[in-house]
């Protein structure tokens, strides 16, 4: 299974069913992806579509759903959240283009859709649809994701884009060092969901296991203040998965934060983590 | 506070108390902080895994092109000239597709299916009711709106795919800074030229609420899917019959680019009087990305555009044409007081009508098309054949005839009274009247106030009353003088 | 019948002028009630704001400043001192922890609504001080708590004051005066003095913030030259009276004079970003964030609207557009930059 597969970045916790030689190539995977279109009654797992604006999301969700969402080349396209089904092997996603947002950290209105539901909308995996010409400006959405969850995609679209600018991006150490999997492609083309598509599943069903990427450096300033509501915040809830972007969140005085933590929803996150943790 | 339901009060209000205290002592701006770390390790990241050829990598093609499409010199005209190209390029293909639509579902279909119904012995009610109504309405708003749209926005969507909408709002953001407004307001008035009720919606991306009102006030005066056929249809017929038959396409062209360059005027002087008046306020802030520019796949866009706009034109059609062929048919053969609905209002709103330049068949036209623009033509003409008793042109009260060609329509309305001026004006009107009634519902829904729902749909109209009665005025004077 | 009329007429009256809560009375009333209310907040906040300062409040300064006759404010006085508000210490007004309470949360909920207005209304900024002025009696306490959570928690107003903490204490003193400050000294302009408005006018005109850098280069008894932000400005010490500032020990005045602003940067030109002005705030200052204008980022001028404004700027990879005041904002290198 991983001789033809890119050595995945995170280890592979269960290891997968033996499948035939032929699981691998791209052909056999795209024969295994039914478009729903927007017949997702029951799903197994939701799947949200995160990125900077303009980077391909709606036509990675077109290509996957087989829906018409409308895309074009400007950013603020998409104003509004859509759902589309996809079936890929045993499993039906549920997959939900955002708006595009710049950072997670603002309090823009024109963001709140896709702010609110990548902090609440607990999706299984996260996909981050990255600009691989634009990469370090996109890596900044990307890092703070990662500060939330722990099941992430990064989507490295526009693959063909920086090919003809002559850019290249290494994308295994790209996997390295954020720890999730890193999926080059040109979703325009179709070049590169098969491999997504199968991302996204190990992902989601645990067969691949992320470490993904915290911020190494706090900055100075914060830290004694971010260390402290940590603390504070772990001796509360000592399974949260991501106390630190809680606790910056609480620090910046986010109000759906206090809310969350007021009204005990930071009871249930913690508790879906664990049960979570549980299953694996 | 109210006590948390699964932990106990008092933990999270200590957490939050810790917040609050550690909130003071952070020096400056925690997102600061926090922001400059993450790019400082994004930077740290990339170069490791990113290798690209010089830092000047912007391609030197966009470059220019931008330098072109943004320059002080063509930038303005380039954008009007790719305007009204797209707009040539519309009226004269869509002739052709127009006249076969229409003598595929007008002048076979019709009698055909009126054939049908008499054979099967429907009563003579129900076949008028059916097919000369509801059949009519919706065969003549597929004929003549689809095929023009169907050219227009693939078309525009090439232009969109190919990246040159943000550089429009980048040349006009100056004067939207003037006039109060945010420069995105440009990208949502492109919006509405599809339809206004989606623009309305992308008016989502100005984060400023007062700028963001005026983009929805002002949405209107983009002209959009139901509008653009009227505009499209009147150009040919009564000004581009001005003119030998070479210039015809060129002058019905500049027609329809002066009546969407109007429309953004008026965006901008709306704007201006909004902002100075019940949008009081400064200017916010603007920031735009401007994307690379990509070329847009031809065939696959002219596919899905096509398709989409097929799709929602022929929705459209079946949604609101239908049940207004019914009311038209119904206004024209219930009769009170010896005289039909629609003869007394048209009887009644005549002389407002004449005054601004339009007649009481127009207005009655733009009431019963509320709910969609669509059929705002077909109602002026089959109204038209009724009041002006041109029994045998037409197959009967309230029946939406056969007219093959646009010459056909020109004598028709000529016969009903039609000038010149009644048709600029009724160009003019198209441009200014209330929104739809599903735009209507997207502002309410939108803004979540009645206040400005009833402010965006009666400012266009009055608007539109003005600038009719005031054309007319001129034209009147204008034409008396030399004679 | 005839009487009839007269009798309907004058209940109607009657019932306009008299009807509880609703009736002309009963408003005006409240209207009177509010005014009392407004006066012994304005004169809670004077003694606070004088006792930040280090200043003695008197009756004559109360007077003063609510400009309003001895005799009111000495009868004003002893309806706070009734209302157990404010005490007597040698004859002299002193807050009690009620009053500091109080006066505390109206000169909050003033910086707080200056922010409101400076940063989600787009309401000129002239108009900022004296609406605040008004709404600072209107908020209660969570909702002056509710917009502080709403605008992310500021610490400073835009006029650079220190929006105290729901139960903290009034930071006084906005430094010494631009008059007094010593000639080719770093200075940071902390607080533009609102008060009076003819002054602040034209301050405001003449486009002075808090957050700008400056330095005095020469004073004369007539006129006080300086420079800030990337200019030479002369006021009359009248109004650099009111301009405040504090020394900025890590800067050498030369650090300053290398400060542009992007605004200034020539077509096709290329620099480094040093950082966002701190006028810039809220909102604005995080989407500028956001989009990379981060300090030791490499910008360069693309291209310029046609009709002069906005220009677009190479940013990490992407052309983004900013409207000239924005660029005003945003504080870089002098000195060209090369390739990183
Ligand atoms: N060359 C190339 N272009 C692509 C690719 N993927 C998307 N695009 C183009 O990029 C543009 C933006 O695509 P969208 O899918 O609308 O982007 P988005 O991320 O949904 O944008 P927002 O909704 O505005 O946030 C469109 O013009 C697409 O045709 C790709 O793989 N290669
Ligand atoms: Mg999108």
């Amino acid at each position: 299974m991983s001789s033809a597969h890119p050595p995945s970045p995170t280890e592979n916790v269960a290891t997968a069913p033996v499948v035939d030689a032929c699981a691998s190539c791209s052909v056999y995977r795209a024969a295994n992806l039914k478009k729903l279109g927007v017949a997702m009654e029951d799903w197994d797992f939701v799947v949200a579509l995160a990125g900077n604006p303009n980077t391909g999301k709606s036509t990675v969700f077109n290509a996957l759903t087989g829906l018409r969402q409308h895309t074009g080349n400007w950013p603020g396209k998409t104003v509004a959240r859509a759902e589309g089904g996809y079936a890929y092997g045993d499993h039906r996603f549920k997959l939900v283009d955002l708006p595009g947002t710049y950072s997670l950290l603002s309090t823009s209105l024109d963001e709140q859709i896709a702010r609110d539901f990548i902090l609440f909308g607990q999706p299984d995996v996260t996909v981050i649809v990255a600009d691989a010409t634009r990469l370090e400006r996109n890596l900044n959405l990307v890092l703070q994701i990662l500060e939330i969850t722990d099941r992430a995609v990064v989507c490295l679209n526009l693959m063909d884009e920086a090919r003809r600018h002559g850019i290249t991006v290494d994308d295994r150490q790209l996997a390295r060092d954020l720890g999730v999997p890193v999926v080059p492609a040109s979703a325009r083309f179709g070049r590169g969901l098969p491999e997504l598509l199968q991302a996204i599943n190990e992902v989601a069903t645990g067969q691949v296991v992320c470490r993904p990427q915290r911020l190494e450096t706090v900055p100075a300033a914060i830290r004694p203040a971010l260390t402290a509501v940590v603390g504070e915040l772990e001796a509360a809830y000592p399974n949260l998965p991501n106390p630190r972007w809680v606790a910056l969140r609480l620090l910046s005085g986010d109000e759906s934060m206090v809310d969350a933590l007021r009204g005990g929803q930071l009871g249930t996150l913690h508790s879906l983590a664990t049960t979570e943790s549980n299953k694996e | 506070m109210p006590p948390s339901p699964s932990q106990p009060a008092s933990q999270s209000d200590q957490i939050l108390a810790a917040a609050k205290q550690w909130r003071q002592q952070i020096p400056g701006d925690l997102h600061e902080h926090v922001v400059e770390a993450i790019y400082g390790q994004a930077a740290r990241i990339a170069e490791r895994s990113v290798s690209s050829p010089s830092q000047a990598a912007r391609p030197t093609f966009d470059r220019s092109l931008d330098h072109i499409l943004t320059s002080k010199l063509w930038g303005f005209p380039i954008m009007i000239l790719l305007f009204a190209v797209m707009f040539w390029i519309t009226i004269t293909g869509a002739n052709i597709p127009s006249a076969w639509l229409s003598w595929l579902l007008i002048d076979q279909g019709h009698s055909w299916l009126r054939g049908i119904f008499q054979s099967v012995g429907s009563p003579e009610w129900l076949t008028g009711f059916v097919v000369d109504g509801m059949y009519l309405a919706t065969a003549w708003v597929v004929s003549v709106m689809l095929p023009p749209m169907a050219i227009f926005f693939p078309l525009f969507t090439l232009l969109e795919d190919f990246g040159y909408l943000p550089r429009v709002a980048f040349n006009l953001d100056r004067l939207f800074k003037v006039s109060g407004g945010h420069g995105k307001q440009a990208m949502t008035t492109m919006m509405g030229f599809g339809c206004n009720a989606a623009g309305v919606v992308a008016t989502r991306i100005i984060d400023s609420p007062r700028e963001r009102l005026l983009a929805i006030i002002t949405n209107n005066f983009a002209l959009c899917n139901g509008r653009w056929p009227t505009q499209f249809l009147i150009a040919t017929v009564f000004l581009g019959s001005l003119v030998p038959a070479v210039l015809a396409g060129l002058v019905a062209a500049a027609a329809v680019t002066s009546v969407a360059m109007l429309g953004v005027l008026l965006t901008f002087l709306v704007s201006w009087g909004l902002s100075r008046t019940l949008l009081k306020g400064e200017v916010s802030t603007f920031s735009l990305e401007l994307p690379p520019y990509r070329p847009p796949r031809f065939w696959q866009t002219l596919y899905t555009s096509l398709i989409d706009r097929t799709l929602f034109v022929l929705w459209r059609a079946v949604v609101f044409a239908l049940p207004a062929g019914a009311v038209i048919w119904l206004v024209a053969n219930v009769y009170v007081g010896g005289e039909s609905l629609a003869e007394h209002f048209i009887r009644v709103a005549d002389p407002l009508g004449l005054f601004i330049g339009l007649n009481g068949v127009i207005l009655l036209a733009y009431v019963i098309a509320i709910p969609a623009n669509e059929i705002v033509i077909p109602t002026v003409l089959m109204l038209t054949v009724m009041t002006t008793g041109l029994q045998d042109v037409g197959a009967g009260t309230g029946v939406m005839f056969e007219l093959q060609s646009g010459d056909a329509v020109g004598q028709l309305l000529t016969a009903g009274g039609w000038t010149t001026l009644t048709a600029v004006n009724l160009m003019l009107f198209s441009l200014l009247h209330n929104p739809c009634s599903t735009t209507i519902y997207t502002i309410y829904r939108e803004t979540g106030s009645a206040k400005w729902t009833m402010v965006s749909t009666l400012l266009p109209l009055a608007l539109g009353f003005v600038v009719c009665a005031l054309t007319a005025w001129g034209w009147r004077l204008l034409s008396v003088a030399p004679g | 019948m005839n009487h009839a009329l007269p009798v309907v007429a004058s209940l109607i009256a009657m019932a306009v002028v008299f009807w509880p809560r609703y009736g002309l009375w009963a408003r005006w009333q409240l209207a009177q009630e509010l005014a009392r209310r407004i006066r012994r907040e304005d004169a809670l906040k004077h003694l606070i704001k004088s006792e930040a300062n280090g200043r003695v409040a008197t009756l004559n300064s109360l007077a003063g400043a609510l400009q309003i006759s001895a005799a009111n404010a000495a009868s004003l006085l002893e309806e706070l001192e009734e209302r157990e508000l404010v005490t007597f210490e040698d004859g002299r007004p002193l807050l009690r922890p009620a009053g500091r309470a109080m006066a505390l949360h109206v000169v909050r909920a003033h910086r707080l609504w200056e922010s409101y207005l400076a940063e989600q209304t787009g309401v000129p900024e002239l108009e900022w001080h004296p609406r605040a002025e008004e709404r600072e009696h209107l908020l209660t306490p969570e909702e002056a708590d509710a917009l502080a959570a709403r605008l992310g928690h500021p610490t400073r107003d835009p006029h650079g004051d220190v929006i105290p903490p729901p139960h903290g204490d009034l930071e006084g003193d906005p430094g010494q005066s631009l008059n007094t400050a010593a000639p080719q000294t770093p200075v940071l302009i902390t607080h533009i003095e609102d008060e009076p408005d003819t002054v602040y006018r034209q301050l405001v005109a003449l486009g002075l913030r808090p957050g700008m850098r400056a330095f005095v280069i020469e004073k004369t008894p007539s006129r006080v030259r300086f420079w800030v932000d990337g200019n030479e400005q002369i006021l009359a010490p009248i109004l650099a009276q009111n301009v405040f500032v504090r020394p900025l020990p890590e800067f050498r005045t030369e650090d300053l004079v290398e400060e542009e602003f992007l605004s200034g940067l020539k077509p096709q030109a290329r620099t480094r970003v040093i950082g966002l002005s701190p006028a810039c705030r809220g909102q604005e200052r995080r989407r500028l964030l956001d989009l990379g204008f981060v300090p030791g980022t490499v910008v360069e001028v693309e291209m310029i609207s046609p009709a002069g404004d906005p220009t677009a700027y190479r940013v990490r990879g992407t052309i983004v557009a900013l409207r000239r005041e924005q660029a005003n904002l945003i504080r870089v290198s002098s000195k060209e930059a090369s390739d990183r």
